[in-house]
């Protein structure tokens, strides 16, 4: 076997294991053509040092993506698994989108460029940015706004392309602040970051074949998500100090625990498969947002109200764990009841 | 259907093809234009196989490898028939709309 045959056989190991038992050796043969120049002295160089090219390895990982996080036609299993991935991430690009249009809503009424609302209080005021590059993090994240819209709307690679503007500046932003910037190293905008790149991975998974978005309750959780999390927020963390101690992984842990625990009441009078996507996806969700918790942990070690901060965090920790775990167990089981895999569809000879 | 699967159908109505032959004339048919990655070659094949738009013709032994060959079913014979009147009314659609207007500089006739 040539170097070149083991480099795409590693990438083709991104496939499911009965789709690459059915297909492999043929797909590996006509890569191996596909590289083919005509000239001797050329092929064996390649078969030496070739590699598959970026869009080679990026077909295949469609293609992953379309067999794992299966749409309708999948097997029940993987269907169920492809449902709870979209969920995760539509509701994870929805919290962006309403956290990003709550920020601006309040931005322009504290600069006094909503007239028609009631004048904010004198103590209430704006926050200058503390550099171009905290100014720049803040305007590229109103772009989750229309990647939402994007993705309720069924436009993926729009909505993929207007949240990269979202990420790509904010990490090259937060890289510069952090290097030159006076603040110390955190670990926060980083585990930030990271969730925002894995939500633009993850738009990945509406593809083809997925069924598409539910419009009307998604286009409606939108302002029903501002009215009832950052507006009620602000106007707590604005008069009562005790809420200041609410941060954004804080803010994720007791959404995620609250979302987790109207779903296991309403889980108990529905049948299990109709529920079963929603409880992975709060699954992926509550770990995400465990994961942020936890790896944001350091940074609190440096602030004056760490004492607070951390029972707080620990609390958080518990509260998903308890409701984390028992729900992770029965979606496990429900989901091992459910097939794994379908009739394999055999390209069988046929004689005319 | 979408344009990649199209021209698979396409090339497959010559006869029997294996993979690298349908890469290769698929990128002729379209003059160089659709270039398939095997990714999406195989995400084509796997999907029309499953439809009954396809089968597997042979498998023939080529450099020590097994090359398999794909045929196109009556199944996908009538699919392609259908897709390519589609697109022929669509396309006629447009000539008659442009041909009420000025002609288009460059072209003639």
């Amino acid at each position: 076997m040539s170097r070149l045959e083991e480099r795409y056989r590693r990438v083709l190991r991104l496939l499911p294991a009965g789709y690459r038992r059915q297909w492999e050796d043929d797909m590996v043969a006509a890569f191996l053509e596909t590289m083919q120049t005509g000239d001797a002295e050329t092929d064996e160089y390649l078969a030496d040092h070739g590699r598959p090219s970026l869009a080679e390895v990026t077909s295949i990982l469609s293609l992953a993506a379309r067999l794992r996080i299966g749409g309708p036609d999948a097997p029940p299993r993987t269907y169920a698994w492809g449902q709870g991935v979209r969920l995760a991430v539509l509701a994870g690009v929805l919290t962006q989108a309403v956290m990003a249009t709550a920020g601006l809503g309040i931005t322009l009424w504290l600069s006094g460029a909503l007239s028609r609302l009631p004048e904010p209080a004198s103590e209430w005021t704006l926050v200058p940015p503390s550099s171009s590059w905290q100014a720049t993090l803040n305007v590229a994240g109103y772009a989750w706004l229309p990647a939402f819209l994007a993705l309720v709307l069924g436009h993926r690679r729009v909505a993929q392309a207007v949240a990269a503007i979202a990420v790509v500046p904010q990490g090259i932003a937060v890289a510069v602040e952090q290097v030159t910037g006076p603040v110390p190293l955190t670990v926060t905008p980083w585990a930030m970051l990271l969730v925002e790149l894995l939500l633009l991975v993850g738009m990945s998974a509406f593809h083809r074949d997925a069924a598409a978005v539910a419009r009307r309750p998604w286009l409606l959780a939108l302002p029903v998500g501002i009215l009832a999390v950052p507006v009620p927020l602000f106007v707590a963390q604005a008069t009562t100090s005790a809420f200041r101690l609410l941060d954004w992984p804080g803010l994720c842990c007791a959404l995620v625990v609250v979302a987790m625990t109207v779903h296991l009441v309403v889980r108990a009078s529905r049948p299990p498969g109709r529920t079963l996507p929603w409880s992975l996806a709060l699954v992926l969700l509550a770990t995400t947002a465990l994961a942020l918790r936890t790896a944001t942990l350091p940074d609190i070690g440096g602030q004056v109200e760490r004492t607070a901060l951390l029972t707080v965090a620990s609390a958080q920790v518990v509260a998903v764990l308890a409701v984390e775990v028992p729900l992770a167990v029965v979606a496990f089981r429900a989901l091992r009841q459910l097939q794994p895999v379908s009739a394999a569809v055999e390209p069988h000879h046929t004689d005319p | 259907m979408t344009e990649p699967t199209f021209f698979v159908l396409t090339a497959l109505l010559d006869g029997p093809r294996h993979g690298y032959g349908i890469v290769a004339d698929v990128a002729d048919l379209s003059q160089g234009r659709v270039r398939l990655k095997i990714g999406s070659l195989y995400g084509a094949l796997d999907r029309l196989v499953g439809g009954g738009l396809i089968e597997l013709d042979r498998e023939e032994a080529w450099q020590g490898r097994l090359r398999r060959y794909y045929r196109l079913t009556e199944r996908g014979r009538h699919a392609l028939d259908a897709e390519a009147r589609r697109l022929a009314a669509n396309a006629r659609l447009a000539s008659t709309r442009l041909r009420r207007q000025s002609p288009i500089e460059g072209t003639s006739g």
